[in-house]
Formats: C-alpha cells, sequence, structure tokens
C-alpha cells in the first residue's frame, strides 16, 4: 500500500517536471528590433579626486563613505558621477595638488575635491563656485563656513572634519614607563628615552605632514588664546609677522632633525603613509602622524597588532589637534555645473553627512550629525570636543598657511636654515600684503 | 546489482565530466576569441585616431610651410578638445613658441623610446599643463624639399577616451587602461562609480593591487611589452576568475591594460552550463528514482517471496511433523494394539483357561475356588486395562472435567501410602514418605484425580523397581506465590531401572511403553504416564521426569492448590472416613432392568448367592410397566441399567420418579452401568437414581451402596 503511494507520488511528481519543462520550453514573441531603448540622454558629471595606492582586498572606509554618498546622489538625480583620479608616482611627480589646480584652471572637471591650500588658491582666482546658496551649507558648523570662505564666497564644504594628531604606539609608551607627551619638553623627553632604548628614529615621517608639528605650536596661542579674530587680523594687515608665529615650531622641527628623531632625508622623499606605514604597524616606530579616518580605515592604521592611541601635537597649551579643511568644490565654468551643484546638494545634505559619518566615524560638518568616534581616537575627539584645537587651513589669513607650511618644511628638510625658512614667510606675507 | 548501479553512475559521470571539459575548452576558447576580437576592435579605434591626428598635423605643417609668417600661424591656433597645444621650433633654433603664446623648448619632451605614429615621432606620455595626460608627436614642417621647422602637437587622452564605447565593454565588468609602454603610466583610467579602484597608477600599481605576483606571468609580460606584443592570461581579480590583457597599440607604443572577468564574457556560456547541470541533475534525480522504485519493488517482491518460501517451508515442516506425527502415532498404537492383543489375551487366557478347569474340576470345591478367585484376578487386571484406555481417551478429546472439592492433604497421602506401602514392601523395596513445610491440611482440587496421579507414579516406580530397591515419596511445600494457593512439589524418586534418553523424550506420549528385557516382564497399557501429565497440566502444573539408565529416576510434579481457610469437614470429626458396613441382601427383592440376558442372570445368580432375589425387566420401559404394576414394598430396590433399547435407564428413572405412586419418589434406583466415569454418575443422579454402580457389578460396592442408601433414608 505504502509502496502503491509512492509510486503514485512519483508519477505525478514526473508528469509536473514534465508539463513544467514543456511550458518553460515554450517560445516567445521575437520583438521587430531586437535592441532595448535608451531613455533620453545620459547625464554626467565628472569629479576630479585623489586616490591612495592601494593593496589587495583592503577595505578603503573613507573611500567607501564617499562613494555610498555619490551613490545616493546618482541615485536621486538620474546622473552618473565619473571620476577621474590622479596620484603621483614618486616625489618627483606633480602633486595632487598641483594637477588639481591645473584641471581646475583649465576647467577639466565638475566636482573637485581640494585640499586647503587648493581651495584658497582657486577661490581667490575665481575658479570655484559659490555654495553659500545651498541648502546643505545652512547646517554648516560656524568653524567650517569661515575656514571656506574666501572674498566673502562659501567656496568648498567638506565632508568631514579633518583632524590631524600623533598616532602613538601606546603599548611601546607603557614599555619604556612614558606618560603621553603634552608639551614640547615631554615629547622630546618620550624621543629621548626611545631613541635610548634603540629606537632610532621615534618619529616616522613623509613630506607632507610634518607641517602638523609646526601649525600646532604656532597657533596655539592664537586659536585658543581668546583674542583670535584681533590676532589674525594683524597678521593681515602687516602688524604681525607670520615668522614669529612659526619660528617656535620650525625650531622644534630643527631640534628634532638635529637629535635624530625624525629622518630629514627620508621624510623629504616619502610619501604619506607609504613612507612610515609599515614600521609603525610593526612596532618599529612609536610615533608617527596622520588625520583622523587614517585610524578607521585598514588601508592606513584601522588594524593595528598594538593599542593605538590618537593624540594631539605638543604645543605649549598641551596636545593640539589640527584642523586643515579639505573640501568638495565645483569649477565655477563647470561643463555640467546645474548638476554638479544638485549633486553636491545631496551629499553635502545631514542625511548624507550621516551615512558618511556612521561609515567613516569622523568629525560631521554638520551641526546636526554626530556619531561616536573609534576608541583609539578619544584623546583627540575629547580636545576638539573642549573646542581646544588649530585650524590647518584659514581662508581669513591673507596668507595661505596649509600648502605653503608645508613646502616650507621641506625647505627645512632639505637642509634650509630655520631662518630660511622664516625668510620665506615673510616674503610671503609681503607679497600677499603687496596685493 | 550495487556494482552495476556504481558502473552504471561511473560511465555517466564519466560521460559528463568529458563533456563538460570539452566544453569548457571551447569556452575558454570562446572567450579568448571573443575578448581578442573586442580588443582588436578598440586597438583598431585608437589606431584610426591616432593616424588622424598625425594626419591633420601634417596638414598644418603643410599649411605653415606655405605660411608667411609660421610662428603668427601657430599664434593664431586656438587649441581644441583633441590637441591641447600646437608648438613650432623653426630649424636651427633650440626654443620655439606655442600657440598658448609660451616659450617651448623640446626638453621637456622625451621621445628617446623611439615610437612613431604614421612614421612621426611620439613621445612619453605625461601631465600636461591642462593636468591631464597627454602626448606630443612632432612633425617636420617642409618648404620646397626644405625643413624649415618641427611642429610639436600637444594630444589628450581624453580624446580617446571619448572614442571609446561610453558603457565601457562586457556589461561595464571589464576594466580598461591605456598604458604608455615606455613609462608604464597609466595615462586613461575607467571612469564611474566603482572605477575607483586600486592599481590605476602604474604596472607596478597594478599588479601590486590585484597581487598578481607570478614572476613567469610578470616576465611574459615584460617581454610583450618589450616585443610590443599582445599577452592574455587568466588570473583571479578579487576571487573573480579573470582574462588579464595587455594589448599593444600603434606597435607597442602604447598599450591597452585590464581585465575582464570570464563570466562576463561567458555569460551565455554559464546559461549553457547551468542548463546542462539541471539536465545532468534531473538524469540523475530521475535515474536514480528509477532505480529507488526499482529497488523498493525488489525489496518487496523479495519480502514477499521470502515469506512465500518461509510459508511454504513451514508448511513443508508442519507436513512432515504431521507425517512424522502420524507414523509414530501409528506406530504407537500398532504397538499398543500388539501390546493390548497380548496384554488383553494373557488374562483371557487366564479366565477362558481355568474356566476350562473349573468345569473338568466343578466338583471339587477347593479347586473351584482357587480357580474362581484366579479367573476374578484376570478379570480385573482386564478392567484396569479397559479403564486406562477409556481414560486416556476421554483425556485426549477433552472430556475430562475436574470435580472440584474440598480435600484434606493427609488423607490422600495416607491412602496412597496404604496402598503402595504394601505392594512396596511385596516386593521387597523400601518405600520413604516425607512430607516437609506444608502449611495448609486442607485444600481444594479434584482429588480422586490427584490419587491418580500419585498412584500412577508411585506404582510404577515400584513397578520399575527390582527387588530390594528404594522408593522416595516426597511432598514439599514451595514459597507461595499467592497467600491463596499451597505450592507444592511432589518428588517420586527410585534407585530402579532407568530410562533411556531416547523413552525419556516420549515417556509422556500415549500408547509408549518401555522396551526391554526388563520392563517387558511389566504388564500395564503404557498409557498411565500421559494420563498422569495430562491431568498434572488439567490442574495447572507441571511435570518433569530426570533419569539415568541404572540408577533410578525422578518424577517432579509442581502444583498450586487453592487453600481452604475454614474447612468444612474440619469441625465434624472423620465420620465420613469410617468405614460404612455393607448392607446384608438377604430376603431382598430388586427390579432389574436389563438388556443383556446374560449380565441379567449373572444378577440374579449373585443376588441369590447373597439371599436376594430379582425380577428382570430387559428394557426401561418394561421396568418403569413392571414397577407400576407392583404392590408397594414389593421391590426394596431398582437396579437400572442405562444402555437399553425402547426405554434407557435415564428416561426409565425420571417416569418411575414421576409416577403417581408413594413409593416412586423413595425407592431406592441405582444406576448399573458400563458407563463408569463421573460424569455418568452425575447424569444417573440427574435422572432421580439415588448412586450408580459401575459394571462389571462388584457385590461388595453394590452392598455398600445400598446400605448407605438405605441408612441415608431412614
Amino acid at each position: 500500500m505504502k509502496a502503491h503511494k509512492i509510486r503514485s507520488w512519483t508519477a505525478a511528481c514526473l508528469a509536473a517536471v514534465t508539463v513544467l519543462s514543456l511550458v518553460s520550453c515554450g517560445g516567445h514573441e521575437i520583438p521587430t528590433n531586437l535592441l532595448s531603448q535608451d531613455e533620453g540622454a545620459k547625464r554626467v558629471v565628472n569629479l576630479f579626486s585623489p586616490m591612495e595606492k592601494s593593496n589587495p582586498n583592503a577595505e578603503n572606509v573613507a573611500r567607501t563613505a564617499a562613494d555610498l554618498t555619490i551613490s545616493m546622489a546618482e541615485e536621486r538625480l538620474g546622473v552618473t558621477v565619473d571620476y577621474c583620479t590622479y596620484t603621483a608616482e614618486d616625489y618627483q611627480d606633480k602633486t595632487y595638488d598641483d594637477v588639481a589646480l591645473e584641471r581646475a584652471r583649465n576647467n577639466m572637471d565638475d566636482l573637485y575635491l581640494l585640499n586647503p591650500d587648493t581651495i584658497l588658491a582657486l577661490g581667490a582666482e575665481g575658479k570655484l563656485m559659490d555654495l553659500s546658496g545651498l541648502d546643505s551649507a545652512k547646517n554648516l558648523r560656524e568653524i567650517i563656513r569661515v575656514a571656506n570662505t574666501v572674498d566673502g564666497r562659501l567656496v568648498a564644504i567638506p565632508q568631514e572634519v579633518v583632524a590631524y594628531g600623533l598616532f602613538v604606539n601606546a603599548d611601546l609608551f607603557r614599555q619604556y614607563g612614558l606618560d603621553l607627551p603634552g608639551t614640547q619638553e615631554e615629547f622630546l623627553e618620550c624621543c629621548r628615552v626611545f631613541q635610548e632604548n634603540g629606537i632610532e628614529t621615534p618619529i616616522g615621517a613623509n613630506r607632507w605632514w610634518l607641517e602638523t608639528f609646526v601649525l600646532a605650536i604656532a597657533y596655539a596661542d592664537l586659536y585658543n588664546g581668546g583674542n583670535t579674530e584681533a590676532e589674525i587680523a594683524a597678521l593681515n594687515s602687516g602688524e604681525a609677522r607670520y615668522s614669529d608665529y612659526m619660528r617656535p615650531g620650525f625650531e622644534f622641527l630643527q631640534t628634532l632633525i638635529d637629535n635624530g628623531y625624525v629622518d630629514a632625508r627620508k621624510a623629504l622623499v616619502s610619501e604619506a603613509i607609504e613612507g612610515e606605514g609599515a614600521d609603525f604597524l610593526a612596532g618599529k616606530t612609536p610615533i608617527v602622524m596622520a588625520y583622523w579616518g587614517a585610524a578607521n580605515t585598514e588601508t592606513a592604521y584601522g588594524k593595528t597588532d598594538f593599542e593605538m592611541q590618537v593624540i594631539g601635537f605638543p604645543s605649549g597649551r598641551g596636545q593640539m589637534p589640527v584642523i586643515p579643511m579639505t573640501g568638495w568644490a565645483v569649477g565655477a565654468q563647470a561643463e555640467h555645473a546645474e548638476d554638479a551643484i544638485r549633486v553636491m546638494d545631496i551629499i553635502l545634505s545631514d542625511e548624507a553627512l550621516q551615512l558618511f559619518s556612521e561609515t567613516n566615524r569622523v568629525i560631521s560638518p554638520s551641526k546636526n550629525v554626530k556619531v561616536d568616534c573609534a576608541p583609539a581616537l578619544r584623546p583627540l575627539n575629547d580636545r576638539i570636543e573642549e573646542g581646544v584645537y588649530v585650524l590647518g587651513s584659514n581662508a581669513g589669513m591673507n596668507v595661505e598657511q596649509w600648502g605653503n607650511t608645508c613646502l616650507i618644511v621641506r625647505q627645512l628638510l632639505g637642509g634650509a636654515t630655520v631662518d630660511e625658512c622664516m625668510a620665506s614667510f615673510d616674503q610671503l606675507q609681503d607679497a600677499a600684503l603687496n596685493q | 546489482m550495487l556494482l552495476s548501479i556504481i558502473l552504471i553512475f561511473s560511465v555517466f559521470g564519466a560521460v559528463v565530466f568529458s563533456v563538460s571539459q570539452k566544453i569548457s575548452k571551447e569556452m575558454s576558447a570562446s572567450a579568448i576569441q571573443n575578448l581578442s576580437e573586442s580588443l582588436d576592435l578598440i586597438q583598431s579605434t585608437i589606431e584610426a585616431i591616432l593616424h588622424s591626428e598625425t594626419e591633420f598635423q601634417t596638414l598644418i605643417a603643410r599649411e605653415i610651410a606655405r605660411a608667411d609668417d609660421p610662428m603668427a600661424y601657430i599664434l593664431a591656433y586656438e587649441k581644441n578638445q583633441t590637441m591641447a597645444k600646437l608648438s613650432l621650433i623653426l630649424t636651427g633654433e633650440t626654443e620655439g613658441l606655442s600657440n598658448t603664446g609660451e616659450r617651448f623648448t623640446e626638453e621637456d619632451l622625451d621621445f628617446s623610446a623611439g615610437g612613431t605614429i604614421s612614421g612621426l615621432p611620439v613621445s612619453q606620455s605625461y601631465v600636461n599643463y591642462m593636468g591631464t595626460w597627454s602626448y606630443t608627436v612632432k612633425c617636420p614642417v617642409e618648404r620646397a624639399g626644405q625643413e624649415i621647422g618641427t611642429l610639436y602637437a600637444e594630444y589628450v587622452y581624453d580624446a580617446i577616451d571619448q572614442s571609446l564605447p561610453a558603457e565601457g565593454f562586457y556589461n561595464k565588468q571589464a576594466s580598461l587602461y591605456i598604458m604608455d609602454a615606455q613609462s608604464q603610466r597609466f595615462v586613461l583610467k575607467p571612469k564611474g562609480m566603482g572605477k575607483r579602484s586600486a592599481g590605476h597608477l602604474n604596472l607596478t600599481d597594478f599588479y601590486r593591487a590585484n597581487d598578481i605576483q607570478d614572476p613567469a606571468i610578470q616576465a611574459e609580460v615584460a617581454n610583450c611589452l618589450s616585443e610590443g606584443r599582445n599577452v592574455l592570461f587568466y588570473h583571479d581579480i578579487r576571487e573573480v576568475h579573470a582574462l588579464n590583457y595587455m594589448w599593444a597599440v600603434n606597435g607597442g607604443t602604447i598599450f591597452l591594460v585590464g581585465y575582464v572577468p570570464v563570466e562576463s564574457i561567458q555569460q551565455e556560456g554559464r546559461t549553457v552550463n547551468q542548463n546542462i547541470m539541471i539536465v545532468v541533475a534531473s538524469l540523475l534525480a530521475a535515474f536514480s528514482l528509477c532505480i529507488a522504485l526499482y529497488y523498493l519493488n525488489w525489496k518487496q517482491q523479495e519480502k514477499l517471496r521470502r515469506e512465500r518460501e518461509e510459508e511454504r517451508q513451514l508448511h513443508s515442516q508442519q507436513l512432515a511433523q504431521a507425517l512424522q506425527a502420524a507414523q509414530i502415532a501409528s506406530k504407537s498404537k500398532t504397538t499398543f494394539l500388539s501390546n493390548m492383543s497380548h496384554d488383553i489375551r494373557t488374562p483371557m487366557n487366564a479366565v477362558l483357561g481355568f474356566t476350562t478347569l473349573l468345569a473338568r474340576d466343578a466338583e471339587n470345591p477347593v479347586k473351584v475356588r482357587e480357580y474362581t478367585n484366579k479367573i476374578t484376578a484376570s478379570g480385573q487386571h482386564l478392567l484396569s486395562l479397559i479403564n486406562d484406555i477409556l481414560d486416556i481417551s476421554k483425556i485426549e478429546s477433552g472430556k475430562v472435567v475436574l470435580n472440584l472439592e474440598e480435600f484434606a492433604l493427609e488423607n490422600v497421602l495416607s491412602s496412597v501410602d496404604a496402598i503402595i506401602q504394601p505392594m512396596a514392601k511385596a516386593k521387597g523395596q523400601q518405600f520413604h514418605l516425607e512430607v516437609t513445610g506444608v502449611r495448609h491440611e486442607y485444600l481444594v482440587g479434584d482429588e480422586t484425580r490427584l490419587n491418580q496421579i500419585l498412584i500412577n507414579l508411585l506404582s510404577n516406580a515400584v513397578k520399575y523397581t527390582p527387588e530390594g530397591g528404594n522408593i522416595w515419596f516426597r511432598v514439599t511445600a514451595l514459597k507461595q506465590r499467592s497467600s491463596q494457593y499451597e505450592h507444592i512439589r511432589i518428588e517420586v524418586e527410585d534407585d530402579g531401572y532407568g530410562m533411556t534418553p531416547e523413552y525419556l523424550e516420549t515417556i509422556f506420549d500415549a500408547f509408549t511403553r518401555a522396551e526391554n528385557s526388563t520392563t517387558n516382564k511389566v504388564q500395564g497399557t503404557g498409557l498411565g504416564m500421559a494420563i498422569t501429565k495430562n491431568i498434572v497440566e488439567l490442574m495447572g502444573g507441571t511435570i518433569e521426569v530426570f533419569s539415568q539408565i541404572d540408577k533410578g529416576s525422578l518424577f517432579r510434579v509442581d502444583l498450586e492448590l487453592r487453600v481452604v481457610d475454614t474447612p468444612a469437614g474440619a469441625a465434624g470429626g472423620h465420620s465420613e472416613t469410617e468405614p460404612e458396613e455393607a448392607a446384608d441382601l438377604t430376603g431382598m427383592h430388586f427390579l432389574a432392568a436389563e438388556d443383556n440376558e446374560i449380565n441379567g442372570e449373572i444378577l440374579s445368580e449373585l443376588l441369590e448367592i447373597e439371599g436376594a432375589s430379582c425380577e428382570i425387566a430387559v428394557n426401561g420401559q418394561l421396568a418403569v410397566e413392571r414397577f407400576q404394576a407392583s404392590a408397594p414394598g414389593e421391590f426394596d430396590a431398582i437396579l437400572m441399567d442405562v444402555q437399553m433399547p425402547v426405554m434407557n435407564g435415564h428416561e426409565a428413572a425420571r417416569a418411575i420418579r414421576s409416577l403417581d405412586r408413594e413409593d416412586a419418589k423413595v425407592i431406592p434406583i441405582i444406576a448399573m452401568t458400563a458407563n463408569a466415569f463421573a460424569e455418568d454418575e452425575k447424569a444417573a443422579l440427574a435422572a432421580g437414581m439415588d448412586a450408580h454402580v459401575p459394571k462389571p457389578l462388584n457385590m461388595e460396592l453394590l452392598k455398600k451402596v445400598l446400605q448407605h442408601i438405605i441408612g441415608r433414608k431412614d
């Protein structure tokens, strides 16, 4: 009986399969035109942005976060954002900033992701569109607005507040009984102890980010002394000299070089993270400097075998974060300006910034968006939350800081004296005053 | 079967494997051809652009040659999307002018690789003043066959990008870079979301980001780059099987570099593969299903066949057993008949022999008495034979009913002892009776049958034990399984002849008897043990036997008999056990219903010997009529045969009891019948008779019965 039932069911199943197979094999009507018709012309926005070299299969959280917001804009506007990237092969190549300037000046793209010095340069040349009318601009923190306003025009808006700090191997500090340094003296003492214990070059450096030491020391009082506007006004008028602010920082940097705490020759030809990252991750170098997002991404320092802490740079006011302003800008004569502005409005909206900040775990430029930071970043975050930081760039200063300081630090690395470096600042200030 | 299935599966698997291998090879070849064709097309497109550019540049050079002021011509030129800059250096000078108005030298350009487009030298790629990758082609400006300068045209790669498929190729899955062969820098990169993949910088970066570390591949690529050859190789990109390519353009000055997932090329192939897999899976499933169904069917058939076979074997076995049983029964019965013939003829011979002697010596009272005594003994033996035969036939036909009554175990044992002790003594044997631990004296059971069991076992022991031997009769109380029942074990042991193991197997079968020279001296029906076993089982007990030849035998009977809490006879003394005196028949007159003339005559003679007389009626009807016609008190009692023509004894007794006369209800009616069993007695009593006396007539018994009836009625 049971067998009979099984046979019946099997026969029924086979019959069903046969019928389904026959139905599925049935023919479909063939259309006259075999090609599917595209709906309307493709709308494109060209975007120029940097991209670091990457290891296979490494997850780049920062890029992913940006891509998510771009994707949001593409979906909502029905446009395609075409990326164009440039990466310098080595220090002899044109830098990303050089190329960004050239491309913006020649209207090669619609959207640009620019460093602070480039923003100020292009903003001053009128090559960037005024973004103050964007809805998304209304939610910006004031510090962001001020830092990106050139000649009364908001020329760039960032997706994150990029804070630079010292990335330290807390295990090594603990091993040698060292507290995390706050002042220059404490920092030098740490370097001395490390060096005495066989770490010949305690600071890993590259040709880009040593300027953060200088800026932290130079402007710790200016930005945290309660007299910021007056001091900047004095600099812009020439009553105060940038070189006076910069000298202690350069002298400190010179001390680091002289003591061998920084390998100036290597730093001068090293790209960011490429040059110093491997030794830091290997636990050979206890101190490097990097931007906030580097603590979140595996392509930088997001995954270490030791306890990493991110603290501010040494200064007269203790650990000091340095915040330069990278930002998105639209070419003033962009071919697809209208769509580019719309893309900007979406990728800088609170919704997009929330997504970006949650993905990348960074400080958002919008006053409406707050997310928790990674544990390693808490010391740096705490200082910023206290309102203690130094701006790496400030459009309100008539001498661009971020790019110029970087270049002059390279002079120091190349063998120039501190006085020669200060003379360079004086020249820049004089040129600005003459304009 | 299993091997066949494995073989079929193996062959099928091999076929599928070879087919899939073949398809895979063909698809791989097809993918390579497909990709090659696509890359050839792109290569041709780019080369066409390059040639158009140089052709256009040559035309401009001619125009400049014809111009009065070549430098003015240059300055008047406006850049376009293809040509970003136009520069001219006049012959004999190291510095010239660009259309942007800037000074121009060849210093920043590298023509050392020797690459050309349509015969014109092309520089190594570089990032130009617009921040985009470009290259410069230089062309001589000749006037009247004489070179007056060199025209430098800077072209941007973006122009080539615009000519490439806008949506990429292979459904946007292929990545396409253009690499400058000399610097190995990537000068044109894919655009769009998801295209910002790593490895965008140069060939080394491409190797590193895509984990192409095989030295053999890198060496082959290096060779191809230096020789301007194409190279295509398999390498997984982010764990996706991909075809990687370096495709020479313009004789190898630039290369198309990239990768495409094989699946993207073989989209239809994947569908075909999936369909093949579905078909193969369906076939396998169908085949497996068929095998399973066949197996189930086979298993079911096998099960049926086995059941039939078992049934057939069982039938055969049963038939064989039945045949054997029939043969054994037949043999047993033949043996039995032979034995009976012997056993009956022996006393019969005595009866007839002594009868002859009686006739001869009728005048000699001593002889007559001796002969009659021997005739009586032989008759008694014949009677016991007949009783046993009838008993076993009744038991085997299931007609025996136990007559459960209260009895005293002690009485049973005493009476058995009284019977066996003299028998043993007569053979010079020692008889030992042991009773151990019996807790209850009064029990419920069929006392007569229990007696029968014990007598059978003990008389056998006496019978099969030689003179001077020992017989032990043990009654032991076992542990009670219920308080309501006494569990007793009866053992009869002797140190007599013993039995062979073969005989032990059949000892409880009917119609068997130990056959040997010794026991042949013993007469018996051979039914005793069969009767005993049947009665024991009827009582819910068990019987076992242990025996060794010449060492003796042990019979063990276990019985459970219900306990009597307050025995009925316990308080009334032992009046029943007192022997009853026999009646004196002198002067008594009986009415006897007896259809057999000889029996009637014997009865008359026997009664006459006792001083009594009788009147014979040859059937029940006549007996009734005679009684009806008799005067009250004419007959002292009626002796009623049961099986009679016209009217049987039972009907006659009822008829007499129903007569309307005073003595009809009280006159003793005694059944005298050859139907000698307890049931017959019950039937007689039920018919209104007062007692039952079995034939052959025992006058002593008759007298006792009469005394009992008369005493009771008095």
